[in-house]
């Protein structure tokens, strides 16, 4: 499994980059964490561009390099990885790769878990490329910011997304699951079988009937997805909620709720303009979501 | 079927979603040609207005590269019966596109001979004897130089020393934080007020005075340029560090100067032979812009100072390809070339017509009127589409406003060079946002009161400065 961590503000990152390395050490996968630098006018690129070469030979860090140190550093204190006098990220070297993409490589870098990277341009087209040239799993992002982006990752994006809100190492979190009978529910329930084994946590499935469906028939479904998990010795427990499947679960769902969400079955373009319930959900809920694709 | 169906429909939305000013801007256009020819205009001259409308957005927003953007424009002007393909072929290419090229490839030849640490002792030796004249004079440097040499040289030589600076100082006090914004911000609007100095401190300067050699006959050299430019410039760059003092006050503890200077006496330059040739080369080329402009044109002087560095060795010719912009010297081209054609069709002329014609209903109708708007006008369209391309194609109307009064002109180019609002507005304005220590809101809180104060200067200036000369 391979895991994308997008970093932005150092502080802000924070939540992200500790869940991210959470899940990354869970699954064993290995991890790129990326900067997306500032989008730089057509008009300027070039002289941006000597600029920051011009920066690198006299030593100073260019912009972004500050951010990754500090990623870097997180990670060294948190024990992710383990520092050595050989790999300390004074000595690093910039090698500028194709497409926007620059990868920080520390001298004495024993690992090849860890990448890290940056990138210059607009976010979405910046996270795309990187996930369709790395073929990345999971891209975990911070769910500060402005909602459209989190919107055009999940619906552009060729992998999972995970949108990292208000999460704080303290809490004790829960999967909370909502299911029906789609095929991306069968993906949502087939990652959060991982995420609960690996990460040991508790599982909440829920769901919400639509329309004129039997109450039978979506029973049937809490029944057959906890039995999934029971052969798996997750602890699980079930609930059918009231009401409309976006409003019902953004309201049952807490702060130390961890959704994990199918994406949704509807075509591109009906999306694009009209939106999904779990794009609904991954906005308005104020707990980290995963949307699996 | 259905998967390929999902990753063609995804893929279109994608492309959609990455280029929809492109799409909006073809179907406002499209929309444009379809309406009746207004009246007193020909079809051409219409057509050329849709054009300029067309470019507007689409450099504005950059949803296409800028060759394409180019490219299309000299399309279109042939698409469309603007102009014939010589007249268009030959309108290409002139001394101001020439300069465009030559003053960029000078600049990454000067920028790569590493001349900011020799740059740096000595403002340290002249201006090191307090940490106030010592960002007085990183401004006052930053705007000589760039009056002369272009904002893209002396920013890209003066930021390492900003930064170099800024290394020393402990930001984590809001006395430090202020300290590090004083020190960016005097060297960028250093770097911004020097570029209206000369006609050589920015492209627009140079596409102004081709415009006015152009359409009205009138020549404009080195030393007449500087004499209405340069006094402007000199009480600018006080108020502006007045402004920057009261923006961002600080006692300047937090700069410590000692790290910096050890810094920069450590490092050894006194060997470097290349330094002294540099310097001979940028003083004849100045010399040559101020002796020879006349005979040869600021645009081929410039070009010569690219290939004295090439000749002898100093940069190779792929440093310069890989660091040249050569998709803002084609569009430059093209601009150059559809203001020509608004001027030849009769556009710049009707629409001169129209603007007088709304100021007649204004109570108080007069030239200040018409001088304010145009250069106001000037000044916003540059801030929100750089400058240059804003000189390029509203140049031609405010020569029209008036033809043998080059104060319209001057004070068009001169307040398009006032880039304090916006980050995209000039390449100054975009690396200093690169480094991710000054956010687009911070530099337009700033800039909007030396946008005001700039625009007060320049009028009083032409009012009762410029009849003076």
């Amino acid at each position: 499994m391979k895991i994308l961590i997008a970093i932005g503000g150092r502080e802000y990152s924070k939540p992200t980059l500790d869940l991210g390395m959470k899940i990354a050490n869970s699954f064993k996968s290995s991890t790129t964490i990326a900067y997306v630098g500032k989008k730089i006018s057509q008009f300027s690129e070039k002289d941006v561009s000597v600029v920051h070469q011009n920066l690198d030979e006299r030593e100073l860090y260019r912009p972004g390099i500050r951010t990754l140190e500090w990623a870097y550093d997180f990670l060294i204190s948190k024990e992710y990885i383990q520092e050595k006098v050989a790999n300390k990220f004074d000595d690093y070297l910039l090698v500028d790769e194709e497409n926007s993409r620059m990868k920080v490589l520390l001298k004495g870098q024993q690992s090849d878990k860890i990448d890290l990277i940056m990138r210059t341009g607009e976010i979405i087209e910046q996270l795309k490329n990187e996930v369709e040239t790395n073929n990345h799993d999971i891209t975990i992002i911070g769910g500060g910011g402005n909602t459209g982006i989190h919107q055009k990752l999940i619906q552009f994006i060729d992998s999972s997304v995970f949108v990292v809100k208000n999460y704080s190492v303290k809490k004790k979190y829960k999967i909370l699951l909502p299911v029906n009978d789609s095929k991306g529910s069968d993906m949502a329930i087939e990652t959060a079988i991982n995420f609960a084994k690996s990460y040991k946590l508790n599982v909440e499935i829920v769901s919400v009937p639509e329309g004129n469906k039997p109450i039978d028939e979506v029973e049937n479904i809490l029944k057959k997805t906890k039995e999934k998990f029971s052969k798996n010795r997750i602890r699980t427990s079930t609930k059918l909620i009231d009401g409309t499947p976006v409003n019902s679960i953004i309201d049952y769902a807490k702060d130390n709720s961890i959704i994990i969400l199918g994406v949704s079955p509807k075509n591109s373009i009906m999306k694009y303009f009209f939106g999904s319930k779990p794009l609904s959900i991954a906005q308005k809920c104020n707990c980290p979501v995963l949307i699996t694709k | 079927m259905n998967e390929s169906y999902k990753v063609i429909s995804s893929s279109i939305l994608f492309w959609f979603s990455q280029k929809k000013w492109f799409v909006y801007s073809v179907l406002v256009s499209i929309f444009l040609l379809n309406l009746t020819t207004p009246v007193g205009l020909t079809v051409p001259a219409y057509h050329s207005l849709i054009i300029l409308l067309l470019v507007f957005m689409l450099v504005t927003f950059e949803p296409i590269p800028f060759p394409a953007i180019a490219l299309l424009t000299l399309v279109l002007q042939v698409v469309l019966g603007v102009a014939p393909p010589n007249v268009v072929a030959s309108s290409f290419m002139n001394d101001a596109v020439l300069f465009v090229m030559g003053s960029l490839m000078f600049a990454i030849a000067i920028v790569h001979q590493g001349l900011d640490i020799r740059l740096a002792k000595l403002i340290i030796k002249i201006f090191g004897k307090s940490k106030r004249l010592f960002l007085a004079g990183l401004m006052t440097i930053s705007a000589i130089m760039s009056s002369f040499l272009g904002e893209h040289t002396v920013i890209a030589i003066m930021l390492p020393i900003g930064l170099s600076v800024i290394k020393n100082i402990d930001t984590q006090q809001s006395d430090g934080k202020n300290a590090v914004l004083l020190t960016l911000f005097s060297i960028a609007y250093g770097t911004i007020i020097g570029s209206i100095g000369t006609p050589s401190g920015g492209a627009r300067n140079v596409i102004m005075i081709n415009y006015l050699q152009e359409f009205s006959n009138v020549s404009i050299d080195y030393w007449k340029w500087m004499k209405h430019a340069y006094p402007i410039l000199i009480i600018q760059l006080i108020v502006a560090y007045f402004v920057l003092q009261f923006t961002f006050p600080s006692s300047l503890n937090n700069i410590k100067m000692r790290g910096f200077k050890k810094n920069v006496g450590k490092t050894d330059v006194k060997k470097n032979i290349n330094h002294l040739f540099s310097c001979l080369i940028i003083i004849g080329i100045i010399f040559s812009w101020f002796t020879f402009n006349d005979i040869y044109g600021l645009g081929i002087i410039a070009l010569a100072g690219a290939l004295i560095f090439m000749i002898f060795g100093m940069i190779s010719w792929e440093e310069i390809n890989k660091n040249t912009n050569w998709g803002v010297i084609l569009l430059f081209a093209a601009t150059i070339s559809l203001g020509f054609q608004i001027n030849e069709t009769g556009a710049s002329s009707w629409l001169v017509i129209k603007f007088n014609e709304l100021l007649a209903t204004l109570p108080s109708n007069s030239m200040n009127v018409s001088w304010s708007i145009m250069a106001v006008l000037s000044g916003l369209t540059a801030n929100f589409f750089t400058s240059s391309a804003t000189v390029s194609l509203i140049g031609p109307m405010a020569i029209e406003l008036h033809p043998t009064d080059i104060s319209f002109a001057l004070s068009s180019a001169i307040a398009s060079g006032f880039s304090f609002l916006t980050v995209i507005s000039s390449p100054t304005a975009m690396i200093l946002y690169s480094t991710g220590l000054v956010s687009t809101r911070m530099f337009f809180r700033v800039g909007i009161l030396m946008f005001c104060i700039s625009i007060i200067i320049l009028y009083l200036m032409s009012q009762f400065y410029w009849v003076t000369l």
